[in-house]
């Protein structure tokens, strides 16, 4: 295994780790932040089985065996959080979470950020009726307060006992 | 206490070649690779199809000046395909806009440093490599990614978290491995570091957890035809003998991410007081 051979195959790694933290540096989606990590992770496994075969024992190997084995675990508890943080806001938008970082540190430094409120994903019920403001009740049909207080038995009643 | 099997002075060498010289080569790869990156990151994902097409060009060269690189020989060359579609997976995987196609691109990506894997005879980890990552992994992710994927593309798919800071990290970042990754002189083999302790100084290695010395450029076809390439056995062999505490300690840690797993991932109840 010549020399230029290990630089190569050392700089892919190392190709794969830089695009690996630019996707997870840049990415908003959650999944695509874990599967930036992994793409991380695959570069340092690949660098340590290229010293493997280049020392010539199995060390760098198993230490890849234990780096597949870390980020399987890995895998499963994001993507299980992943579910569950979608079940409270359903939006897999990391920045929605940003109130769990400190308070005090200025909110999103890109450019053109929308800020939209996420609400907790409760269940709407449909809506029934006529829309007040989008079609007036007319005038005849409005309720006065003035005029029941007047007219109405009830309040008479109330008002003479009072 | 076994003795040493082999002894590791008797070892052949593998005789590194002398610094070749393609630093230049390489520096041209990593700038080449940064400006790709911000080409096509710039101000959210690929908005025209002409920022496409030159990144697309400026990765081509850079992948021509790389094959350009290396001997015209037929391992060094699968070894290079295998390369490229790599880094072309992972470009693909950063600069795409639907979620989707990033998992296929990471999947590209994967599958490729498998074969390169599978090339440095380490067949046992490409092979879980492979079903790990591009099995399990992957369709988990495609799983959540359909469970909680709108129809259409959502904004936060789009926008990017400050794509040229990161950018310009993750190529200095590069640039610094490059570097270091380049430095003329040779790397020694080691083949078992008697030094250190808590090595497998004091026992020694397990009888046949040593890999079969590697075939040189210099070698007569009789002795090339000698070597065979290193067993899987030899690993596994490795792994539970010299590495078994290790290796049950992984174990656990995967049982133990399960059980997380599972009490994370359950619905939680509702109060119905």
């Amino acid at each position: 295994m010549s020399h230029s051979e290990v630089q190569n195959l050392l700089l892919l790694g190392g190709i794969l780790f830089a695009l690996g933290l630019i996707g997870f540096l840049t990415r908003r989606s959650l999944i695509l932040m874990f599967l930036s990590l992994e793409t991380m992770l695959s570069g340092v496994s690949l660098n340590l089985i290229v010293f493997s075969k280049y020392h010539q024992n199995y060390q760098g190997q198993i230490l890849a065996v234990m780096v597949l084995t870390i980020s399987a675990c890995e895998a499963a508890i994001a993507l299980a959080m992943v579910v569950s943080l979608y079940r409270r806001k359903a939006t897999l938008d990391v920045q929605a979470w940003d109130d769990l970082s400190e308070t005090i540190l200025p909110k999103s430094t890109s450019g053109d950020y929308q800020d939209l409120e996420h609400e907790e994903n409760y269940p709407k019920l449909s809506p029934a009726g006529l829309d007040p403001l989008d079609r007036p009740v007319p005038s005849s049909m409005q309720a006065s307060l003035d005029q029941d207080q007047k007219t109405s038995p009830i309040v008479s009643e109330v008002n003479q006992r009072a | 206490m076994n003795p040493l099997p082999i002894d590791p002075k008797n070892l052949p060498l593998v005789n590194g070649d002398p610094f070749q010289g393609n630093l230049a080569q390489i520096l041209l790869m990593v700038i080449l690779l940064g400006a790709v990156a911000y080409l096509l990151l710039q101000h959210g994902l690929i908005k025209s199809k002409m920022m496409a097409w030159a990144g697309a060009g400026l990765f081509a060269f850079a992948a021509l000046m790389a094959f350009t690189s290396i001997p015209m020989q037929l391992d060094s060359l699968v070894r290079m395909c295998f390369s490229i579609l790599a880094v072309a997976g992972g470009i693909a995987f950063i600069t795409t806009r639907e979620p989707v196609h990033a998992a296929l691109g990471f999947a590209t990506a994967v599958l490729s440093s498998c074969g390169v894997m599978f090339m440095q005879s380490a067949y046992f980890i490409a092979a879980a490599t492979m079903i790990v990552y591009a099995g399990a992994t992957i369709i988990i992710f495609l799983f959540v990614l359909m469970f909680a994927q709108k129809a259409q593309l959502q904004w936060y798919d789009v926008q990017l978290t400050s794509p040229v800071i990161a950018t310009v990290v993750a190529t200095s970042l590069l640039l610094a491995i490059a570097w270091s990754v380049s430095e003329s002189g040779e790397i020694l083999p080691v083949k078992l570091d008697l030094t250190r302790p808590y090595s497998l100084a004091e026992t020694g290695p397990s009888p046949g957890t040593v890999m079969p010395p590697v075939p040189e450029a210099s070698m007569t076809q009789e002795q090339l035809n000698a070597f065979v390439p290193a067993k899987t056995s030899g690993l596994g062999r490795s792994m539970f003998t010299d590495y078994l505490l290790a290796i049950e300690l992984a174990g656990t840690v995967l049982l133990v991410a399960t059980l997380g797993a599972i009490v994370l991932a359950q619905k939680p109840e509702r109060d119905l007081s």
